[in-house]
């Protein structure tokens, strides 16, 4: 085994001979510097192999004394993981700035080695005074190398950063001075058992000196300025080790000093990180600079890392246990590859604005790898940050730290918002230009993205309940498949993914029950059927494969969940796969990303939720034992629901669903409206089925939920009829369809629920019917406006046929199925009595009648346009499914007991009272009787008998043109003119005045608003005077200290 | 507390100070300077015992009973190298401090504001 | 209850009945506007004469296969309304097709005619159908806030959704009638009964001074006479319901017929007295007005029938 003081030996040997062997030629010295890095990569993973084997911790020690005599270095798993990771950081950086290395004097080289030498140093020693040479070496180092660039930005954030450091430095010597003085010793281990904290305030002052000092390196808010300004002008390979190396070395450093710190000190640690990580994500939003944005997004992740470490610590974690390993080992990592990652993206793109990264779009793979960065940082599955966050709040919750909880998801929730936008900038941007990567540059961005990877992959194995998670591997293996043969074209894709899913479906479905039988089918069932219409595409498709088996596994993942970590993992693979498939369409940027904000939001309002319930339940994942939980049911409940309802895009929570259902591809648009909506109501399915009318002192919350869900079918409706976009008409229809199923869920009762999973299977059978029609026909038509469009009947007659079916079975009107949560609605009002939320939810829903009505005249009906005279037919893939779901409609119209028996007698396992009582086909409540065969067949006759009547008594009909009609004895010169489409209800927006206003966007335009302002405000904290950061750090430390040892 | 140690507090809030208050680059090195001064002087003076000698080990100090006769040596030490990392730093920015002068023909620190926010 | 063969007879008959009455009630109250109007007026039979020619008429053209089919929906809208009503209480015979639903069938069976009949129109590709039918639509959803809340008050009132169960349990005298044991919701129900008949104030739907007839504008010769049918049939339907869930239904026709006609007077009387209203201003109405009413009578009867 080598020993670790040969990665000091190597660089300092390297560092003073590479200047002797450079005028052997630049190839020389080139050659031993990268030797020397992957030869310090070597020692440390060779002892990261043999510890992990069960070697033990070894112990340098230096001038032939044992400490406290002496200094020592030692080489632990935790040193030998971070030091790993430091030397990986310093060969890939190292190779990445090649380019540097070549055109600039050998200095460049030596500096470079001392810096990555310095961080090795700062993780190894165990001497206070011993870190403080390293601290310095390092310090020095990077303000050497910063001086090498003689670009003036630069040079003055250099010189910022010296002010600041040498601010630390003489903190640090203070502090160390005087511990020496009160324990006689600068051994850091030996110290802590010496100290007497208790005793002596003036210990006590020292080690807060001490720890100062660590933490201004850490960059606290907000004395942090300088590091921004680092992070912004210093050289893409140089920053990425100052923000992940040097980092990485001050936390171990904060790591190795935890033993002095008393609980006092360790909550202001928590309160400086998580503070600094909350500050500095808001002020990112405002951030236009990609690099200064990267340095937000740093200073968050650090004090994210550092907050949440003490805070562990302080609950009384073992500070090098395995929950510490995992959570802040784990926060950490990922912020480590990830960032690094992301500066070198920086620096092979060289756009200083966030919005001109869009030729990211040329180069796939570094595209993926941005993706996997920003997804990385923000903390979905399947990385790092996902498995330590959802760890976090369950050890969390379990101590009870909500408020901790709240403000670290709040931050992650700001950081997940500049991200996403910027992720979303990127893939709608038009590229013009092409990027060279060479191979020094893309190499490790490469590495750092299979890092992560494997990095969560392998987090995904350690974290409590792993076993579980199994269940996503072969998914997830198959989307890395489909990611590797994204260059296929798209049918040999879609032919593979339907078998493949189908495979699935045909081995998953027989097994479920119950209500999950019913969700399985919709979810696997109707997926497969909705992968169809891809045949109508054209090329490869890139990207749109992997994801969408994405979402269907989550989808797949939730019917199959049994514990609270599969549950989970499933829901976040479903948003992150939904995303990335609402994304795809032309106009969808901003509204994907509202999805992603408030689908992260609902997410963690959901893992709150999670996280209580563990801690109520005895630890335990289990989900089956919702049912069983005692304490806090009621906030359990609302915060699962919250995160449920925004799926549902109940109203207040809906504004994603319009732009994102309504811009969305062809196929993507039935695969999010018709599916994916029903997530939400699975999950509310699971909560409310466990916990049964939950209480906040006299009132029910599903009482209050009752009225969301009526208010939520009159608001979704009422907007539907004002849209003049076609799909939007539909996704707010959706709006509102789904506050009927929230609606019939709350009732809790066996006709409620009745009633709900009806609405939720004709919504999925005419949504998907609809959003494929009016999807082909903007295919063909290319607008989506309807009142470009009309008498389309004539040119596409399938999809009229499609659209009118469809408009029945969702107005309700008999004898299609739609009739029958109508009937249902009005059964359960009556048994349960909630008749003033009836009428406001049977009115919303007679308001339907408009929007249906619009949608199929201003499009088929009315005067055919001159440039849609010779539109086709939509293509046949989008055809066929709409001829299933038809005949699907019309079955479930036909015989409503075969499908609604069979789940009535599912539902007598929670509501045994009150079931329909079927008598051949027809169904009987204790009100009314329904016989849906009967409808249709009277229905149908009649028809043929007026129908029969009129051709009889007709004479031959003469068809006439289009501009035949009676018009003041004139002919309308262009279809135009006499086509009503637009603004076709601006009768009832008149009428209705307050009614029809958006408040909710108002609301939260507003609240965004807030936000951003609020950013721009303090961010003007940072001048760029570096006087100015030098008061803020003096500032804080006095602020600090009042805080933590004045009270 | 020595009065050594009150000398050096005394220096490191004159380096503030200066640090704070100055605009000329250059002098707020000197402040940084006075300032890194202050501090070793406080670390000698934890050192120090009264009326003990230097600790070096030569004919003047008896090397049985040494412990009692010398100062602490490691704060010294300890100076010592808390002294060449202060040059080393100084001498940077001094470096620096040129260099920004060849850029903009200006020490005040007021006219480097280029990044901010 | 259950369906016998025998009963498509009956219902034949009934429907032959009925549309007479209505072909009469049209000319009747044509002829009462009139001399309201101090004019002379048609002749009381002059539905028949205008049906007759109007099925004569040999000129025919068609815009396309919805418009061909639009009469056809709306008079199978207005046949299936009435057939799905249990027309005479307590016959076997005369109840027509009510097994195969409850009085929420008849509520949202109405809404079929209304929508094939729009279908229709809007091929025809004139603009005031168009019109027509956004009036037309955005008034009945008005007009049905009324509507909705009188059936759910008679539901929660008599906890049953079936027309002939309601009907039964009105039996026995006037005393029984909904219209004396819950004037509130009767009340609204007169309301909505108004708002659907497309009579003043109601009705800018047909405006013929502004859009010539509105929906039926392109509607001629044979489609004219199928529209002019369910002129007879649709609100003869409406009037039964009403008839049957708040003035205690009838036992024989002429019990019917006498309640019938009385009802829809009320609707000619009050459409004779008033002027129009523009659309905008009836959905006001109905949201503010008739919403305002119903709630009140809504949680009135709650209380009063829990």
């Amino acid at each position: 085994m080598v020993n670790p003081i040969y990665i000091f030996i190597l660089a300092l040997g390297a560092g003073f001979l590479l200047t002797l062997f450079d005028k052997a030629g630049r190839k020389v010295s080139l050659t031993i510097f990268y030797a020397v890095l992957a030869a310090m990569v070597a020692i440390s993973a060779q002892w990261l192999i043999a510890l992990l084997g069960g070697s033990e911790t070894a112990m340098i020690f230096t001038a032939g004394f044992k400490p406290p005599f002496s200094i020592n270095l030692q080489m632990g798993l935790e040193e030998a993981i971070f030091t790993l990771a430091v030397n990986m950081l310093g060969l890939l950086s190292g190779l990445y700035l090649i380019k540097k290395f070549n055109a600039t004097k050998v200095n460049a080289m030596v500096l470079f080695l001392m810096m990555i030498m310095g961080i090795n140093g700062l993780i190894m020693t165990r001497d206070m005074f011993n870190l403080f040479v390293f601290m310095e070496i390092t310090s020095i180092a990077t303000f050497a190398m910063i001086g090498i660039d003689r670009d003036i930005k630069t040079l003055s954030a250099g010189f910022k950063y010296m002010i600041a450091s040498g601010i630390a430095s003489v903190l640090f010597l203070i502090g160390t001075i005087y511990l020496y003085r009160f324990s006689g010793m600068l051994h850091i281990d030996s110290m802590a058992v010496a100290l007497d904290m208790a005793s002596s305030q003036a210990t006590l002052l020292a080690v807060f000196i001490l720890l100062m000092a660590i933490v201004i390196e850490l960059k606290p808010f907000p004395a942090n300025g300088w590091a921004l300004d680092v992070y912004e002008a210093v050289d893409s390979g140089v920053v990425a080790v100052i923000a992940a190396g040097s980092s990485a070395g001050m936390l171990f450093a904060l790591y190795k000093i935890t033993p002095l710190l008393n609980e006092t000190l360790l909550l202001t640690v928590a309160g400086i990180g998580i503070t600094t990580f909350v500050a500095s994500n808001l002020m990112g939003l405002m951030q236009k600079n990609a690099k200064r944005l990267l340095g937000y997004s740093s200073i968050g992740q650090i004090g994210l890392v550092a907050g949440v470490f003490a805070m562990l610590v302080y609950l009384g974690y073992p500070i090098n246990g395995k929950m510490v390993m995992l959570i802040a080992g784990g926060l950490f990592i990922n912020h480590f590859v990830a960032k690094a990652g992301l500066f070198w993206l920086a620096g092979i793109l060289n756009k200083e604005n966030t919005e001109d990264w869009g030729a990211l779009r040329k180069k796939p793979i570094y595209l993926f790898a941005f993706g996997a960065f920003i997804l990385a940082l923000v903390g979905l599955p399947p990385f790092p940050s996902f498995f330590a966050k959802w760890q976090m709040v369950m050890i969390f919750a379990k101590d009870n730290q909500f408020l901790v909880i709240a403000f670290i998801l709040l931050g992650t929730l700001l950081e997940a918002v500049y991200l996403f936008r910027w992720l979303g900038k990127i893939l709608e941007s038009e590229v013009k230009e092409k990027i060279k990567v060479s191979f020094a540059q893309g190499l490790p961005v490469i590495v750092a993205t299979l890092a992560v990877l494997g990095l969560g992959i392998y987090s995904a194995t350690i974290v409590p309940g792993a076993g579980s998670l199994n269940i996503f591997y072969l998914p997830l293996l198959l989307i890395a498949a489909l990611f590797v043969l994204d260059f296929l074209p798209v049918w040999v894709k879609n032919t593979l993914v339907i078998l493949l899913m189908g495979f699935y479906t045909w081995q998953l479905l027989p097994g479920l029950e119950g209500y999950r039988f019913l969700f399985g089918v919709i979810f696997l069932v109707g997926g497969v059927i909705l992968l169809i219409p891809g045949y109508a595409f054209k090329g490869k498709r890139v990207g749109f494969y992997p994801f969408a088996v994405m979402m269907y596994t989550g989808l797949a993942g939730l019917l199959i969940a049994e514990n609270t970590l599969q549950f989970f993992t499933a829901w976040e693979l479903m948003t992150l796969g939904s995303y990335f498939l609402i994304i795809r369409g032309k106009k969808a940027k901003p509204h994907a990303l509202s999805y992603m904000l408030f689908s992260l939001g609902g997410a963690y309002a959901m893992l709150s939720g999670l996280g209580l319930f563990f801690s109520v339940n005895g630890n335990n994942l289990d989900l089956a034992l919702l049912s069983s939980i005692t304490e806090s049911t009621s906030i359990i409940y609302i915060l699962l629901v919250i995160g449920f309802l925004t799926k549902l895009a109940s109203m207040g929570l809906h504004i994603w669903l319009p732009g994102a259902h309504g811009e969305a591809e062809t196929d993507v648009s039935p695969m999010v409206s018709a599916i994916l909506l029903k997530a939400g109501m699975f999950g509310l399915v699971v909560v409310m089925s466990a916990i049964q009318n939950p209480m906040i002192g006299n009132v029910s919350i599903n009482y209050v939920l009752s009225w969301l869900g009526a208010i939520t079918v009159f608001g979704g409706n009422l907007m539907a009829i004002y849209q003049e976009d076609a799909k939007r008409l539909l996704a707010y229809s959706s709006v509102g369809n789904l506050g009927y199923v929230l609606f019939g869920l709350t009732l809790m009762t066996h006709l409620g629920w009745l009633t709900s999973i009806t609405y939720a299977l004709n919504h999925f059978l005419f949504k998907a019917l609809l959003f494929l029609a009016i999807g082909g026909v903007v295919w063909r038509v290319k607008t989506k406006n309807m009142y470009e469009m009309g008498g389309l009947i004539k040119r596409m007659p399938i999809s009229f046929i499609s659209v009118l079916i469809g408009i029945i079975a969702l107005s309700g009107v008999p004898p299609l199925s739609g009739f029958a949560g109508k009937w249902l609605t009005y059964n359960v009002l009556i048994e349960k009595g909630w008749v003033l939320q009836g009428v406001v939810l049977i009115i919303g829903g007679l308001i339907a009648f408009l929007y249906c009505f619009r949608l199929i005249h201003t499009i088929f009906l009315g005067q055919l346009k001159d440039n849609h005279r010779k539109v086709k037919e939509a293509p046949l893939p989008i055809l066929i499914p709409q001829v299933i779901f038809m005949f699907a409609i019309m079955f479930f119209s036909a015989y409503p007991n075969m499908v609604l028996r069979p789940v009535g007698d599912f539902l007598i396992k929670y509501f045994p009272q009150g079931a329909i009582n079927w008598q051949n086909g027809v169904a009987f409540t204790a009100f009314g009787h329904w016989d849906g065969l009967g409808v249709l067949m009277i229905t149908g006759v009649v028809f043929m008998a007026v129908f029969g009547w009129l051709l009889l008594t007709n004479r031959k009909t003469q068809k006439v043109g289009q501009f035949n009609i009676v018009y003041a004895a004139e002919r309308p010169s262009r279809p135009e003119l006499t086509h009503v489409g637009y603004n076709f209800f601006a009768h009832y927006r008149k009428a209705l005045g307050v009614l029809s206003k958006p408040y909710a966007e108002k609301f939260w335009d507003g609240l965004s608003e807030l936000f951003h302002s609020t950013a721009d405000f303090i961010r003007k904290l940072y001048t760029g005077n570096g006087q100015t950061y030098l008061v803020h750090i003096i500032v804080f430390i006095l602020v600090v200290y009042a805080f933590a040892m004045g009270g | 507390m020595t009065l050594i140690t009150i000398l050096g507090l005394v220096l490191i809030m004159i380096g503030l100070w200066g640090m704070l208050t100055q605009k000329n680059i250059i002098k707020i090195i000197i402040g940084f300077s006075i300032m890194d001064t202050g501090v070793h002087l406080i670390m000698v003076s934890i050192g120090y015992l009264k009326d003990r000698t230097a600790p070096i080990i030569d004919s003047a100090v008896d090397q049985a009973n040494a412990v009692n006769t010398v100062v602490d040596p490691i704060p010294s030490a300890l100076v010592l190298t808390a002294i060449v990392i202060g040059l080393a730093v100084t001498a940077l920015m001094l470096s620096y401090a040129i260099k920004l002068y060849e850029k903009k023909g200006t020490l005040d620190i007021n006219e480097f504001k280029e990044l901010k926010w | 209850m259950g369906f016998e063969p025998i009963k498509i007879l009956y219902a034949v008959i009934s429907l032959f009945i009925i549309f007479n009455v209505g072909m009469l009630l049209n000319g009747i109250t044509r002829k009462i506007g009139a001399r309201v109007g101090r004019r002379h007026g048609i002749r009381f039979y002059q539905p028949y004469i205008d049906l007759v020619k109007n099925y004569a008429l040999r000129s025919n053209i068609s815009h396309g296969i919805m418009f061909y089919l639009g009469p056809v929906f709306r008079l199978t809208g207005g046949i299936g309304v009435y057939l799905f009503i249990p027309v005479i209480y307590g016959s076997q015979y005369f109840s027509n097709f009510s097994f195969a639903g409850d009085m929420v069938l008849v509520l949202y069976f109405i809404f079929f005619g209304t929508l094939g009949m729009a279908l229709g129109a809007g091929e025809s590709g004139h603009p005031y159908s168009a019109l027509g039918i956004g009036r037309g639509l955005a008034q009945v959803t008005a007009a049905e806030i009324p509507l909705v809340i009188a059936f759910l008050g008679i539901a929660v009132q008599y906890q049953s959704l079936s027309i002939t169960e309601i009907v039964g349990m009105q039996q026995g005298g006037i005393m029984n009638w909904t219209m004396v044991t819950n004037p509130l919701i009767t009340v609204v129900a007169i309301i909505a009964f108004l708002g659907s008949m497309m009579r003043s104030p109601f009705d800018v739907v047909l405006a013929p001074q502004e859009i010539p007839i509105g929906p039926p504008t392109e509607f001629h010769s044979t489609f004219l006479g199928v529209l002019q049918t369910n002129r007879a049939i649709f609100p003869m339907a409406k009037t039964v319901l009403f008839v049957n869930l708040f003035f205690g239904g009838a036992t024989n026709w002429g019990i019917l017929i006498l309640k019938a006609f009385i009802l829809y007077m009320v609707s000619v009387v009050v459409g004779t007295v008033f002027p129009r209203f523009r659309v905008d201003q009836s959905i006001r109405w109905f949201y503010k007005y008739a919403l305002i009413l119903g709630v009140i009578a809504l949680i009135a009867t709650t209380f009063m029938f829990k």
